[in-house]
């Protein structure tokens, strides 16, 4: 655009092709900065708290996760670092992979000697002072080869105790064998080694202290197990069919329904219905789950029932795979469905009437108004709804533990649930922490990846506004 | 609403879906005051046996005792959650904040993300910070779970409230932090009620992480209480006193999701939406 | 307080909504800042009140510039198009609100808040919430709000625009009559070109975040220095007609027609292409020059009524004119132009 001489008189007007050519470059990067909103330390200071929470108990859980999805860490070997020790156990382990039954044997041998140490091991034992101090002042400094001889020497003291037994009690505190002792540092069992078979070659000094370690090491051996072993493929499979059948038959398909059926009712039976599905989702889970039980179970209402129409009558919950599945697919489904319902409920009254109203005068069936009006408009929503519950599908695993707890055998059990049972919640008592971090791992990428492909599809982008307030 | 179609096969259908969910419940509040005989379906006596639980600690513990931890457990989430929320999402919403779409965009993330997860990593990190097993562990996470739900509530329900308020409280001469507290905050109180409610039914059903964090702890919940006494031998697995226990456990939910119905749905809705 | 605007810039992320802008606004006069919406209008208001940062230029209220001043510390009054009215405070807390939190004592804020109830006429409205208001009362409890604690400045965002047409009306001379007894600088932003010349000593017309033309409502009128203001102004609007220059004459395009160059203006090039305003008053007078075409449209305004008359080109002329029973649609006319009031315009849309 060509300004002309009059308009440029004017005050107020400039031309703007013309200005912004001539302006150099920094002026224009100094001018940028000068307008851009202003930091707000209230923003910070109001922020903190949330921030302070989540980084201590979302984020530092999930890089622990990582961490020790690489570590073969387990309640046996402790959290924080372990230490060094040789157990009977361990050198029949060893000896059965090949070490030399001499190395082995040289390795549980005692000493027994008569220093400072040992003398207050023996007091702290409880020895009588007396005879302790003659101990001291005879023997101080000398080795035996075998406790016989020690205590045909200890005999020869005038305070001895005059049982057997004690005097054997007596005799204790001073032999010594690097069996079942903990040493807190590689070094220290290497000198105890050492010093009670010198002999060891170092090839097998290190073999046997690394096994003796008893602290966590790191490892990919969580990942290489979890790539090889069958049960993954089975999880993966139970998991896949529970997301799925739950999802597709519950929360969307179940929950379309209940929306569109109350949507067509009188007002008072609609929140009557609406109410009623809400009830599973704000019911306690150890409530609900049991009134499951009690629904599903041996002397429950449905065998019951089913005993007197002469069907078949069994635990539906544990009896067969089939009714299983069914009850933690429809169990789950119940309070998904509540999800779905509000939801497409609510996009339901933002169909303008007008539309309804004018395809009934067109003369379209109540279905067809359903498929050619209602559902089209709703498929933002049914899409919605089905990443945000595949994403809490896949990490629900309270109700199944509750319920079937993966049974019968291992049909039900899906992928949270194992990872939770094999890091917190295991018959044995070994909770296997770093093999439990790496299944959860795997959740905590999966769900991240779908968050962020959910994040890009319901374009995030268009719901972050700029603060008006630029001060 | 439409009227010119037949509703009653819907209603049918619609019906059949519902009666397993409303037998359960019925069967909850029949069951906990009749005796029914084994292997028949209705009840043949009114007993009020079933809720001697609540004078006689040596049936299934004290459980009042528990009934107050379960009272503490659920107010301190009301009070964490609403507090930090209600100043978080304002900060998210409406002031400038550094990174600040990355941060809505975790939120976003964890918003949706299966935090449950978590829980090696958690348990983890209170082992660390000596919190295993203890109340305010427990609540802490159960708390921080929350947040990023409570904060993109909030951050909704601040979204909602117009710009103009908020210019007109600085051209008044108001700090931000009075504009919040005194202008703003008021607007919200629907949605700082309908969180607080949320995390009060979030809490007080909670058996998860009390059971897995603090297992041995002296402070035991009514959902650990109730599972305590369904788990013994499957032989004397008394269901009458489970659903009487269960029905005073529930009692407070329902009463509470009654008075606050709508604005539930108002959450529900509204936090889901984006 | 005189304000005044010097270069003044504002980009959102890398758009430029305003460039190097210069505007003066006289101690105690009321100017419009009238144009189109996204002209720019309101970012301006918005950044003399400072809600938006400046990215370039100053501003300067008095001799002082304030363009790193929060809104905290400017003393601007504002009154926004919903009012922004504290839902949950009554008239008076919401009054009484600015005073507050400069922390003025209890007594003289009743004194104040009643004071200027008195002055803008709502005494009897005061324990009411603003949801129990009407628009106009609204408006006038925002307008209290706004001057209760004698800004500097006082800033109207549209501030007729929520309000139905008899309202309109009633508040546009409040405004204007409270803007007088107070004596404050006040800028008006609006779209409406009869709010921006009935309330207004001046009006400043904007579009595309430039100023075009600053002028008495009058001058401005009579006046415009371009084809966009003169377009923007007059009710019914002005009606273009394309041109051309033909020594001292104008010869309209592919009409058989000639109307004089008006005095005073300045001579186009011959065959120069150009354009021709008619407002509809100066069309259909007695004498000047004819123009013949066929009445197309007749829209009834009680007083008066607007006939359209379609030139054989095409070009649709409007005369405004005392109702008149023997003129209907289809009937050829021959009216004429006065022609010293006739509007020339080159064709980028400077006035000739």
């Amino acid at each position: 655009m060509i300004v002309s001489n009059t308009t440029s008189a004017e005050r107020g007007i400039r031309s703007s092709a013309l200005t912004r050519s001539t302006e150099p470059a920094t002026d224009t990067v100094r001018a940028a900065r000068k307008g851009r909103a202003r930091t707000s330390p209230l923003g910070l200071v109001m922020l903190a708290p949330a921030l302070a929470l989540l980084v201590a108990f979302f984020f530092a859980p999930v890089v622990l996760t990582t961490i020790f999805s690489f570590t073969n860490m387990t309640s046996a070997t402790g959290i924080s670092g372990g230490a060094y020790v040789i157990t009977p156990n361990l050198l029949r382990d060893l000896e059965w992979q090949g070490m030399a039954p001499e190395a082995a044997q040289s390795l549980s041998g005692e000493t027994i000697s008569v220093d400072e140490a040992a003398l207050e091991r023996a007091a702290a034992a409880g020895v009588d002072p007396d005879f302790l101090e003659e101990i001291e002042d005879e023997l101080l400094g000398d080795e035996f080869d075998d406790a016989r001889s020690f205590e045909r020497e200890l005999k020869t003291l005038p305070s001895r105790p005059r049982r057997v037994r004690d005097l054997k009690l007596a005799a204790e505190p001073f032999s010594q064998s690097i069996l079942n002792t903990r040493f807190a540092t590689r070094d220290e069992a290497a000198t105890a080694i050492a010093s009670i078979a010198p002999d060891l070659s170092a090839e097998d000094r290190n073999t046997v202290l690394s096994a003796a370690y008893t602290g966590w090491v790191w490892t990919t051996d969580n990942f290489e197990r979890l790539a090889t072993t069958p049960e993954t493929a089975r999880l993966i499979t139970n998991t896949a069919l529970y997301v799925g059948f739950t999802l597709s038959l519950f929360n969307v398909g179940l929950g379309l329904f209940l929306a569109i059926a109350i949507f067509y009712m009188p007002k008072t039976s609609g929140t009557i219905f609406s109410v009623l599905w809400l009830l599973p989702r704000i019911t306690p889970v150890v409530l609900y789950t049991v009134m499951w039980k009690w629904f599903t179970w041996d002397d429950g209402f449905l065998p019951v029932v089913a005993e007197n129409l002469g069907l078949p009558a069994f635990n539906y919950m544990k009896g067969s795979v089939p009714t299983a599945w069914a009850t933690i697919v429809s169990l789950n489904g119940f309070i998904g469905a509540s999800f779905g319902m509000i939801l497409f409920s609510g996009a339901l009254r933002a169909i303008p009437q007008q539309q309804l109203w004018a395809s009934e005068v067109d003369g379209a069936s109540r279905w067809q108004q359903v498929r050619r009006i209602i559902l089209p408009q709703l498929r933002w929503p049914i899409l919605f709804v089905t990443c945000y519950q595949s994403l809490s599908l896949l990490s629900s695993y309270e109700q199944i533990w509750l319920t079937t707890n993966g049974g019968p055998g291992n049909t039900t059990n899906v992928w949270a649930l194992e990872a939770f049972r094999v890091a917190l919640s295991n018959y044995t008592g070994n909770l296997q922490y770093g093999y439990g971090a790496a299944m959860a791992l795997v959740l905590v990428v999966a769900g991240l990846a779908l968050s962020i492909i959910f994040l890009r599809l319901f374009r995030f982008n268009e719901l972050v506004e700029k603060p008006k307030i630029e001060f | 609403m439409t009227r010119n179609f037949s509703a009653w096969p819907v209603l049918l259908v619609l019906s059949l879906i519902s009666l397993p969910l409303a037998i359960m419940y019925a069967s909850v509040f029949v069951d906990s005051f009749t005796n029914t005989p084994p292997g028949a379906i209705l009840p043949n006596e009114f007993t009020l046996a079933h809720w001697r639980f609540l004078v006689d600690p040596s049936i299934a513990g004290n459980i009042w005792v528990a009934t107050l931890n379960t009272f503490i457990f659920a107010l301190s989430m009301v009070v964490i959650v609403t507090t930090i929320s209600a100043m978080g999402g304002y900060a998210v919403s409406r002031l400038n904040l550094p990174y600040r779409r990355f941060f809505l965009a975790g939120i976003m993330v964890m918003h949706a993300f299966p935090s449950v997860t978590l829980i090696i990593g958690v348990f983890l990190v209170l082992q660390f910070a000596g919190l295993y097993d203890t109340l305010a562990g427990v609540i802490m996470v159960k708390a921080t779970l929350m947040l990023p739900f409570g904060i993109w509530i909030m951050k909704g329900f601040y979204d909602a409230v117009p710009w103009e308020i908020e210019m007109a409280g600085v051209q008044d001469g108001a700090s931000r932090f009075t504009v919040w507290r005194r202008l703003i905050l008021p607007q919200v109180k629907p949605g700082l009620i309908a969180l607080g409610v949320f995390a009060f039914l979030d809490g007080w059903g909670e058996y998860l992480l009390p059971r897995i964090l603090a297992p041995t702890s002296e402070f035991r919940v009514l959902s650990v209480y109730l599972q305590q006494i369904s788990v013994t031998d499957s032989i004397n697995y008394d269901f009458n006193l489970f659903k009487s226990v269960g029905l005073y456990y529930t009692l407070p939910v329902l009463i509470v999701f009654i008075v606050f119905q709508n604005r539930l749905m108002n959450i529900f809705g509204g936090g889901t939406k984006g | 307080m005189p304000i005044q605007l010097q270069d003044f810039t504002k980009r959102f992320d890398n758009t430029t909504v305003i460039e190097r802008m210069n505007l003066e606004v006289h101690d105690g006069e009321m100017l419009a800042l009238l144009g189109p919406s996204g002209c720019g209008k309101s970012t301006t208001l918005l950044a003399i009140s400072g809600i938006h940062r400046v990215n370039g230029g100053q501003i300067l209220f008095g001799e002082e510039d304030v363009s790193e001043q929060p809104s905290q510390k400017r003393n601007v009054g504002v009154v926004f198009q919903n009012y922004a009215l504290y839902p949950h405070m009554t008239a008076y807390q919401n009054i009484a609100f600015p005073l507050e939190v400069r922390g003025m004592g209890r007594e003289q804020i009743d004194k104040e808040v009643r004071a200027i109830a008195a002055l803008v006429h709502i005494e009897q409205y005061l324990e009411r919430r603003p949801g129990q208001l009407s628009g106009g009362q609204q408006q006038r409890v925002a307008l209290a709000r706004a001057l209760v604690r004698k800004p500097g400045v006082l800033l109207l965002d549209e501030p007729l625009a929520n309000l139905d047409a008899k309202l309109r009306l009633e508040m546009r001379s409040e405004i204007r009559r409270i803007q007088q007894e107070t004596g404050i600088t006040a800028i008006l932003v609006t779209h409406d070109q009869v709010e921006a010349m009935s309330m207004c000593d001046r009006i400043a017309i904007m579009n595309e975040g430039q100023i075009i033309q600053i002028d008495t409502p009058t001058e401005m009128y009579r006046n415009p220095k371009t084809q966009f203001v003169a377009g923007f102004l007059g009710n019914p609007p002005i009606a273009f007609v394309n041109g051309r220059a033909s020594g001292e004459a104008i010869r309209l395009d592919a009409d058989e027609v000639t109307l004089p160059l008006p005095t005073g203006a300045r001579r186009p090039k011959d065959g120069e292409p150009i354009v021709v305003g008619i407002r509809p008053e100066i069309f259909g007078v007695n004498g000047g020059s004819p123009i013949g075409g066929r009445v197309s449209f007749v829209e009834t305004q009680g007083r008066e009524n607007l006939y359209d008359v379609a030139l054989p080109s095409g070009a649709v002329l409007r005369s405004i004119q005392p109702v008149r029973h023997d003129i209907s649609v289809g009937d050829q006319v021959t009216w004429g132009v006065n022609p010293d009031a006739l509007m020339v315009f080159s064709q980028d849309g400077t006035r000739l």
